[in-house]
């Protein structure tokens, strides 16, 4: 969609607007031809009104010199009349709901004369209400000649709005079919594939005692939506918990909640017995949890730090590391070696930068790092994003080992096949609240469905 | 804009005014000679300004609060000091015109700034460029016989310096905050050396043509207030009378008019400006070249038009204060104007006290510097600069 | 119901001075700052070209100002001893260091004395700048370290007598205390409420200048009423100036604060390298959301990574006062730029002690070649040459903010050769 709108640049293939090759250079090059976007993040200017978005680079003007402010706001009012939906013009964007901002967004293409919208993944940031009257918006918008594309994952969303509907899968376009005849279930196949599962040897294992005990809990994100709406789960020793879910819909939050790093709104957690809702990351780690953040590059290492002291990172204030504040870098190299040869670092020595390793090395510092600890709880959140098969490998088996010690593993992942082969008990996350938990002898489709929120309509909201 | 309720704005403003009288009374024309008005008034000053405060109206609270203390301790120094002290130290007219003319550089360089930062890029660089200004203009009135060409090359060399930190900045995007300092290393460097070159042996000439001052001699003639009209605004300079036109003209060009607009676009999100089709490098260089010409304006008016001399580093530090100005004004050309008055004041107010007082007069200087840090730290509202300052923009 | 948000939508982090710092530090090594000087002396060439109109000059010029840096005396290497201090042995020295001292070992001297607070100051940029800070308040904590060292300089052997050693520690340590919380409340102030330090330091350091001018000025509490021309402080009292160990003390031999300076660099480098706090500054400083994973308290560190560089600028205003400047006026005040340039030496030096080493001695012998009793007035006008330092520091900056740029289009060129030759 953004080669589309000409902020990327396509590699390969062709783009045809009515007919006639074009190439876009800019989004200006897609605006003249008719294309508008609504973005996934707005483009939006929070301080300034809403008829000052929409009008910005095509302002109406007295005598070319004033900005002719009352001629922009009655005509983008008239404009959004025309179309069926109401906006304040004179509000500024960022004291208006989102919702009324998606608007704004869709009016300033429509001011500019789109023919063509495409709207990526509008209703993540609606409620269902929103949602409703976005697709009032939209059926009208249809009235009127436009064509719409519309990017979303929510099955039920796109059976209900769509006239045709385009299955992509990792970049190559699966089919295309008509809505007419299409349930869940059977987008649902499609979406999700038939991939071959990444089998790991798992022998069955009696969990013992609850070490994470999570209760009611609410976390809400930088700006201030609350995307953990009331979750409850518990962990036991020996098992691994797989949490399943589609992007963005409250895992981050979760796990800084369980981590120490945000505060929940409302709930509890206990750690091995521990009550550490309110306490700091710091406090969290020295109550037993390990963590190998979902970014290893921008929160699970310091690029710059030698792979000893990235794997001090937990262990640096206490001896042997250090004494009274000094640091004895031998015993960081001496238990960097140490970690190296156990946990198979390859691509350097204790004194190599964490940032010359490659993808998969760099995670295996962090789980080294983290599971030397002796952690009593496990989270590990994508762990295997961006390795190749090797490194994807080495990770599964050494969680599986870690699950056999005893360690309660809390897994979180957007990769269904991983889930599926590592968990014990798999958990679904849709907005926030668990809306089922499986065995791991479920099918994808199914997993896939709840994901999706398919299956909710009886659920009261 | 968050509509808190009317009324606390309003008391909150009654109380900055309160806190003015308090100290206004005790010093001439009224002089009351006991302390208790100052005390008393500025107390309810410092009430109301509390009680804003508290209501969420933090900025105006907090100006209260500052005014009914000020208002206060000076009310209470002035029944302190005597009365001849008083009467020739504080002669309303006279300091009025020095506090314009203290605060009219300012004005300039502040106001250049608010172009620069709107656009999204730090301009520290500010005190250089106010030199530069302030050494080519006393050089081209030298070199061409007249103050006009003198100024117009004076605000040229400010372009020419502002070109220098925009290409370092935009193009090259070198950290701007380094290559405002080296601006002002340069700038002194420069203008030291050109000085001494061209002037150390006499110094600059004195028969140099020199910006005017404009007279208005019917002020006098106006009822009751004339003879103070004609104190503060008689005979004040041209680049005054430019500078409080700036004012009213950048705040029309900022907020009114379309190139406005784009600007405070690229200044909040230059992603979004740029999808919508506007040239971001563009408008960013016409920005920090525009702040560079209205620094060196306000330099050269200190140098051709209030001294009419040139001396090695002679903004000694203005470029700075126009900075806090700017910043202590939350970005508005308005705030900024204001800010800029009352550090003139302050400066004015210091220079007659020197006189009379000791060398605390000295103290008012670091006024500005105090007042923005309370603004910056958030006390009395956050000031919030434009979202994307500071961060180069790259188109993908 | 309504949400106001602001949403200000992801862009890719910027990357922080620091960082591209940190980029140069990995990779440029010792080139680039080179490159960067010598560039900035070709420009400053340029100038003095223009000024005298021959190359030639323009040459003698440069010649001029090395000797008259003093550091023409490392080329003047011979067989000669030097004394074991404390002891009445001898041992072989390449220099010449007996009393008789040369031309140019005072200017030696004179270069090795501006080091010193250079040196400081610089490590007080360097440090906040491995936290990933912009201090630019080195001049008000410098200046306020020398206010402190004056005043308790002045005032406190009034009050008791004390031995001169017991009277330097206290004025060293008040000034760096002075110096440590002034800068600690720019990073107090950044870890709370996120006040951006260049601004809060900038604001501090005249806010400084202005204080001390008061202090000292025309009339005010601590003005000897020597002259009024020249407002300034009492000296201090002699037993308060540290010992010269070389050169003649009544003609600014160089003072002990020199072995201070240099302790002051291995200080720098253990406390950053072999210590916790250093391992956190250093942890923040690279990657702020990667230490507050680590369970590390980012505000913490931004405070104290201010308050010790602010040690180090407070330590530099005391060595000059105790050192050979024994009094604070107000043209000395007002018209310092010690601090600024300790910013080019921070950056130029890499924020490494080795380098905020070598780059201290660079803008130091700068300044003393170019001044005005060292130049010979034929060759070049030794007024503008103090100027002419200026120009060539600002130079410096300019350029080291600028080849982060022709770093990465090296690394740029590098890479694409590279895929060229696999392709």
């Amino acid at each position: 969609m953004n080669v589309l709108y000409g902020l990327y640049r396509a590699d390969e293939g062709e783009i045809r607007v009515g007919g006639e090759q074009v190439i876009f250079h800019s989004p200006k090059d897609a605006i003249e031809h008719g294309i508008g976007m609504v973005h996934q993040h707005f483009m939006l200017i929070p301080v300034m009104t809403v008829a000052e978005n929409i009008v910005l680079g095509v302002e109406p003007s007295v005598h070319g010199v004033l900005l002719d402010y009352g001629t922009a706001s009655s005509s983008v009012r008239k404009l959004a009349d025309s179309f069926g939906f109401a906006v304040d013009t004179d509000a500024l964007v960022q004291d208006i709901t989102v919702g009324q901002q998606q608007r704004v967004e869709i009016l300033k293409a429509l001011y500019r004369k789109a023919d063509i919208l495409i709207l990526d993944e509008p209703t993540a940031v609606l409620t269902p209400q929103e949602a409703g009257e976005l697709f009032e918006i939209l059926r009208s918008l249809t009235e009127e000649g436009l064509s719409i594309i519309f990017i979303t994952h929510k099955l039920d969303e796109v059976l209900e709005i769509a006239d045709r509907i385009t299955v992509l899968r990792r970049g190559k376009l699966i089919s295309t079919l008509p809505a007419k005849g299409a349930t869940e279930e059977s987008l649902a196949r499609a979406m999700v594939g038939r991939d071959v599962l990444l089998e790991v040897e798992k022998a069955e294992r009696a969990p013992g005692e609850t070490l994470l005990q999570v209760d009611g809990l609410r976390v809400h994100d930088d700006r201030g939506v609350q995307k953990v709406r009331g979750v409850s789960l518990e962990v036991r020793a020996g098992e691994i918990v797989g949490i399943a879910g589609v992007d963005g819909n409250g895992q981050t939050e979760l796990i800084d909640a369980l981590t120490g790093l945000r505060r929940p709104d409302d709930g509890r957690i206990e750690l091995g017995g521990h009550d550490v809702t309110h306490d700091s990351a710091r406090e969290h780690f020295a109550a037993g949890i390990g963590h190998i953040p979902e970014d290893r590059q921008r929160r699970g290492l310091v690029l710059e730090f030698s792979i000893a002291e990235n794997l001090a990172l937990h262990e640096f204030r206490k001896p042997p590391a250090s004494r009274l504040g000094w640091l004895f870098p031998r015993r960081l190299l001496e238990r960097a070696g140490r970690l190296i040869t156990e946990f198979d670092i390859r691509g350097g020595d204790p004194t190599t930068p964490a940032g010359s390793l490659s993808g998969g090395n760099q995670q295996k510092v962090i789980l080294a790092r983290e599971i030397d600890r002796d952690p009593r709880v496990l989270i590990a959140a994508q762990p295997t994003r961006g390795l190749d098969v090797g490194a994807i490998e080495f990770v599964h088996r050494r969680l599986v080992e870690e699950r056999d010690r005893g360690r309660a593993i809390l897994l979180v992942s957007l990769e269904l096949d991983e889930i599926l082969s590592l968990s014990d008990r798999i958990l679904v996350l849709y907005e926030g609240e668990f809306v089922g938990e499986f065995p791991p002898t479920v099918t994808q489709q199914e997993l896939g469905l709840a994901m999706t929120g398919g299956g909710q309509g009886e659920q009261a909201a | 804009m968050k509509r808190l309720p009317r009324g606390w704005r309003a008391i909150g403003w009654a109380g900055v005014v309160a806190g003015v009288i308090a100290a206004f009374v005790a010093l001439p024309p009224i002089s009351l000679r006991s302390p208790v008005p100052s005390v008393v008034i500025g107390l309810v000053a410092l009430t109301v300004g509390i009680g804003s405060w508290i209501r969420g109206e933090r900025r105006i609270g907090g100006y209260a609060i500052a005014a009914g203390v000020f208002g206060f301790a000076l009310g209470y120094l002035a029944t302190r000091s005597s009365l001849e002290h008083l009467e020739a130290a504080v002669v309303w007219g006279a300091l009025f015109a020095a506090m314009l003319r203290y605060a009219t550089p300012l004005v300039f360089a502040s106001l250049g700034g608010l172009f620069s930062e709107r656009s999204g890029v730090v301009n520290i660089g500010l005190e250089g460029m106010m030199l530069t200004g302030a050494f080519f203009a006393i050089w081209g009135a030298d070199v061409t016989g007249t103050w006009t060409l003198g100024l117009a090359i004076g605000i040229a060399s400010g372009g020419l310096m502002g070109l220098l930190h925009a290409f370092f900045s935009i193009s090259l995007r070198a950290d701007q905050i380094v290559g405002g300092t080296a601006i002002n290393f340069l700038a002194l460097g420069l203008t030291s050396y050109l000085f001494i070159k061209l002037y150390a042996r006499e110094g600059t000439p004195t028969d140099l043509s020199t910006i005017p001052n404009i007279s208005l001699d019917f002020l006098g003639n106006v009822p009751v207030v004339g003879n103070f009209l004609d104190d503060v605004f008689g005979n004040l300079n041209l680049m005054i009378w430019a500078g409080i036109a700036l004012v009213g003209a950048v705040w029309v060009v900022v907020f009114k008019t379309p190139i406005g607009l784009r600007l405070r676009s690229v200044g909040e999100h230059p992603r979004a400006a740029d999808t919508l089709g506007i040239n971001v490098y563009l408008i960013r260089y016409g920005a920090v070249m525009l702040s560079g010409m209205l620094a060196a304006a306000g330099g050269a008016y200190l140098s051709l038009g209030f001294v009419t001399t040139f001396e090695k580093n002679m903004t000694a530090g203005r470029g700075f204060i126009a900075l806090a100005a700017l910043i202590f004004g939350n970005w508005r050309p308005v705030g900024a104007a204001t800010a800029c008055l009352l550090f003139g004041f302050s400066s004015a107010l210091g220079k007659t006290l020197q006189e009379y007082s000791t060398s605390v007069s000295v103290l008012f200087e670091a006024l500005p510097y105090v007042l923005t840090i309370i603004a910056v730290a958030g006390v009395i509202g956050r000031s919030i600069p434009p979202a994307a300052v500071g961060r180069p923009y790259t188109k993908q | 119901m309504s949400e106001s948000v602001r949403q200000l939508p992801e862009e890719p982090a910027p990357e922080s001075v620091v960082a591209r710092y940190g980029l140069l530090q990995r990779a440029g090594g010792i080139l680039v700052p080179i490159l960067t000087v010598v560039l900035a002396f070709l420009v400053g060439g340029i100038v003095i070209l223009l000024t005298t109109g021959s190359v030639a000059d323009t040459l003698e010029t440069y010649r001029e100002i090395f000797k008259g840096s003093g550091l023409s005396w490392f080329f003047d290497v011979g067989n000669n001893s030097i004394g074991i201090p404390f002891t009445d042995a001898h041992v072989w020295f390449p220099w010449d260091t007996n009393e008789a001292v040369s031309e140019s070992a005072a200017n030696l001297q004179q270069t090795l004395i501006l080091w010193v607070p250079l040196v400081l100051t610089g490590l007080a940029v360097a440090f906040a700048f491995r936290c990933g800070l912009f201090n630019i308040g080195g001049q008000g904590q410098y200046l306020a370290g020398s206010i402190a060292a004056v005043l308790i300089a002045t005032e406190l052997p009034k009050a008791v007598a004390l031995p001169s050693f017991v009277l330097i520690v206290v004025c060293v340590l008040g000034a760096m205390i002075a110096g440590a919380a002034l800068a600690g409340i720019a990073g107090f102030l950044k870890g709370t409420v996120g006040a951006h330090e260049v601004i809060t330091t900038i604001m501090l350091n005249w806010i400084v200048i202005w204080v001390g001018s008061y202090l000292f000025g025309v009339g005010g509490p601590f003005q000897t009423g020597a002259s009024s021309a020249l407002p300034s402080s009492e000296d201090i009292s002699e037993k308060a100036a540290l010992p010269v160990f070389w050169g003649d003390p009544f003609l600014q031999g160089l003072h002990i604060g020199f072995f201070i300076a240099l302790a002051a660099l291995v200080v720098y480098s253990l406390t950053l390298n072999r210590t916790t706090l250093g391992y956190e500054v250093r942890a923040v400083g690279h990657n702020p959301e990667g230490a507050r994973y680590g369970g590390i308290s980012v505000a913490r560190n931004y405070f104290l990574a201010m308050a010790i560089a602010g040690l180090f600028a407070g330590l530099a205003g005391a060595l000059d006062i105790l050192g050979w400047q024994f009094r604070l006026d107000t043209t000395q005040l007002q018209g310092s730029q010690i601090g600024f340039i300790g910013i080019a030496v921070a950056l130029l030096g890499r924020n490494t002690a080795l380098g905020v080493g070598l780059a201290g001695l660079l803008f130091a012998a700068l300044q003393t070649g170019t001044a005005s009793r060292n130049l010979d007035p034929s060759v070049f006008n030794p007024e503008l040459a103090s100027s002419l330092a200026i120009i060539i520091q600002g130079l410096v900056v300019l350029f080291v903010g600028a080849d982060v740029i022709i770093l990465l289009a090296l690394r740029r060129i590098r890479r694409t050769r590279a895929r060229g030759a696999t392709a």
